[in-house]
């Protein structure tokens, strides 16, 4: 997986990024906390820096400088200008193999498309960002996904040019640096990484860099709240990270305030809340039959074997399953039987259908959710509870295409798969993701065994009343204790939100 | 404050045959359950496509057929320390299957009741009496003990599966602890069928307009068997 590169534990102290920071990925340190409130809106924007100097003045240089400087950081993308150069006609083709075409006019740039993935970044939604190719010179069919950045560094000779882009920055950085030594660096750059000849480097340098530079880039700086030195800019650097830092850190004080974390679902002595009464609640409670009431007490014993446990999971996951297939939307649909009679039924008429289990416990459901669903597409997040305050942390995203692409999403209908609602943590980040990718509200289908009545659905629910949820059985309410046990993790009994009477860590006992 | 939709309410099938008869189950009609059952009805559906929605449409109706076995009250105690009160399973089961199309409903079952005893028994038209006629059978020994899941996909005159429950009464298999699972019945044959064994559970997925003059289920979904192992 390229695209993310989780580093460390959840649970341990954060570390720092180590390696050379990559362009146009999402570099993370130690999971995502929410970026949600109670409510289920997004508290604030990414924050964003807009970082613009000549060829060789050393953007990238100071962008890598400052994703080190920050050291733990939840997640940060540095997005390059040269990922927006336009798609070619085949005379420009012809002229940027003979290296004469102006790669630093402005013009080249496709800026409404820079802003467009920017803004869409700012938002916290997902962007597709066009990938350009310096071999073919040319912009390649497949674009890169993008989601879930915390900080955003754009870097670009015409970062700060656009006044689009100019109103996206939190903060405008110019990085300022000598003609002969930004000469000297494009050289060494062009030769060693992008295989051209020093001619071809020279003229372009004298027949379009140098032109541009002096008639719009340098200009740019006016706009810019901070020049950076070039080389020797670590006290520069440090100042801007200070100020990054600071601006974080008020976003994230009123952030904690309004978080939606567990203890604020339910009362520490495992009082239930006392608004929320079942019916307010709208849940699809799977009929309470012989078998399903049977199956309930074989997972819910301790005594259970684990042989049992996994073939009754299985088995009541298949039947949630079929019964949440309802909530897709259907159409009418006549057909021909083999004794040559017309049928009239119904066709099952959503555009795109696709899973997401939340792993780990939510992997449970897989099992029927494939016996129902056998040819879509099933993806995956990974939230794990910060076990010091109970705070959700992302730390891998892998969706489907359908949900990825913006307009796809819009007309994808989505099974959110988790084993539980019980402080309903997970679940709020799960669905303010998909949410996030422009997927309906109420094409959101919620599978899970157990909901927590005294739990965080109440929360939940009142954040996403459209999001249908399908449950085989609801509990009373939750406590604080430590889970009998319990395995892996590295912990021993650990302290958790246990539903009442509930059946224990679904994951660890259908997995370890 | 929009609250979700409500899922469509189940409805008995009863637009063929009103009222049903008070021993046949149906499944909740939903739009959903329509959509299997026009893909398996189709002609033109592959023979990969008939098996996956034959086998859900097979385990709906094996986990309806078990909610009408027996259980007992059951009190455990849960991983977090706390009691909850449940149910047990009470009594064994075996499946028995009429060869051929029967058989396409083991893999249904086994899905659902793990490791279950599957019993087979071979009917077939004496051309001499034109009357079903028993050629083979093979059940657990311990079968008169057991409830049995009886399994033929279709029933279109009732012929033979009223001879199955005759061999298995024979065996000492009361009535009442018979379950019949089909997923397309005629009105006649329910109507035969449920007359002659009143106190046999009939759980049924779909129930057709009528049979045609060669005895077929119409509209139907063509020979069961066939498609699922022949075509």
């Amino acid at each position: 997986m390229p695209d993310e590169i989780p580093i460390g534990q959840p649970n341990r102290t954060p570390t720092p990024i180590s390696f050379q920071p990559k362009k146009n990925t999402l570099l993370v340190s130690h999971g995502r906390p929410p970026w949600y409130g109670e409510d289920g809106h997004r508290i604030s924007d990414a924050f964003v820096v807009g970082i613009a100097g000549g060829s060789g003045s050393g953007k990238t240089h100071v962008a890598r400088q400052i994703v080190r400087s920050l050291g733990s950081i939840p997640s940060v993308v540095i997005l390059s200008q040269d990922s927006f150069y336009k798609h070619h006609t085949p005379e420009e083709l012809a002229l940027a193999h003979a290296s004469a075409f102006d790669f630093d006019h402005p013009d080249s740039i496709d800026m409404p498309m820079f802003a467009k993935c920017l803004s869409e970044l700012k938002g916290c939604q997902q962007s597709n960002i066009p990938v350009y190719s310096f071999t073919t010179h040319q912009r390649l069919e497949e674009p890169k996904y993008l989601y879930g950045a915390a900080i955003i560094l754009a870097e670009g000779i015409m970062a700060l040019q656009d006044p689009g882009l100019r109103e996206l920055y939190d903060l405008k950085l110019f990085v300022q640096c000598d003609s002969d030594l930004m000469l000297a660096r494009r050289i060494k750059r062009d030769v060693e990484e992008r295989g051209r000849d020093v001619d071809g480097i020279l003229e372009q340098y004298l027949r379009f860099v140098k032109p541009a530079y002096d008639n719009y880039v340098l200009p740019s700086q006016r706009h810019a709240d901070i020049i950076v030195p070039g080389s020797n800019n670590t006290v520069a650097i440090d100042l801007i990270c200070t100020h990054i830092r600071r601006k974080l850190q008020e976003q994230s004080n009123s952030f904690r305030q309004k978080m939606a974390i567990p203890h604020l679902y339910a009362s520490p002595s495992g009082i239930m809340i006392p608004e929320c009464r079942l019916e307010d609640l709208s849940l699809t409670i799977l009929p309470q039959t012989r078998q399903l009431k049977g199956i309930f007490t074989i997972l819910r014993s301790r005594t259970s074997s684990r042989q049992d446990f996994i073939f009754f999971v299985d088995r009541l996951s298949t039947v949630i399953m079929e019964y949440a297939l309802q909530y897709l939307p259907y159409s009418s649909r006549t057909v021909t039987t083999p004794m040559e009679a017309a049928f009239t039924g119904k066709v099952m008429s959503a555009k795109y259908v696709c899973g997401v289990s939340v792993l780990r416990s939510g992997g449970a459901l897989d099992r029927g959710f494939r016996r129902v669903l056998h040819d879509v597409p099933l993806g995956s997040l990974l939230v794990q509870s910060n076990s010091s305050d109970g705070e959700p942390l992302l730390l891998h995203v892998m969706l489907p295409v359908c949900v990825r692409k913006r307009h796809m999403a819009e007309e994808t209908w989505v099974f959110l798969l988790d084993a539980q609602i019980g402080t309903g943590a997970a679940a709020f980040m799960a669905i303010r993701i998909l949410l996030d990718h422009g997927v309906k509200p109420e094409h959101i289908i919620f599978v899970t065994f157990l909901v927590a009545r005294g739990g965080g659905i109440s929360v939940l629910r009142r954040a996403f009343p459209k999001v249908n949820i399908v449950t085989a059985g609801v509990d009373d309410t939750m406590q604080e204790g430590r889970l009998d046990g319990s395995q892996g993790e590295g912990s021993s009994g650990r302290q958790v939100w246990a539903m009442m009477p509930g059946l224990g860590q679904i994951g660890d006992r259908y997995y370890l | 404050m929009a609250t979700p939709v409500a899922p469509p309410q189940p409805a008995t099938n009863k637009s063929q045959m009103n009222p049903l008869p008070p021993s046949v189950f149906t499944l909740p009609q939903t739009a959903q359950l329509e959509a299997l059952y026009t893909i398996i009805r189709s002609k033109e559906t592959s023979r990969g496509d008939f098996l996956f929605y034959s086998d859900r449409i097979i385990r709906l109706l094996v986990e309806e057929g078990l909610n009408h076995l027996p259980v007992v009250k059951k009190v455990v105690e849960t991983p977090t320390g706390a009691t909850y009160e449940g149910v047990g399973f009470e009594g064994k089961i075996c499946g028995v299957s009429i060869l051929r199309a029967g058989e396409a409903m083991e893999a249904g079952l086994r899905e659902v009741c793990r490791s279950v005893r599957i019993g087979k028994i071979l009917i077939q038209r004496d051309e001499e009496t034109a009357l079903p006629k028993l050629f083979y059978s093979k059940f657990p020994q311990d079968i008169a003990s057991r409830y049995v899941l009886l399994l033929d996909p279709m029933l279109a005159t009732g012929g033979s599966a009223m001879k199955a429950v005759e061999v298995l009464i024979e065996h000492g298999v009361p009535e009442d602890r018979i379950i019949f699972i089909n997923l397309i019945a005629s009105p006649e044959g329910l109507r035969t069928f449920c007359t002659k064994y009143p106190q046999l559970k009939v759980i049924t997925g779909w129930i057709d307009l009528g049979l045609n003059e060669k005895a077929y289920i119409i509209p139907g979904l063509g020979d069961f068997g066939e498609r699922r192992y022949c075509e």
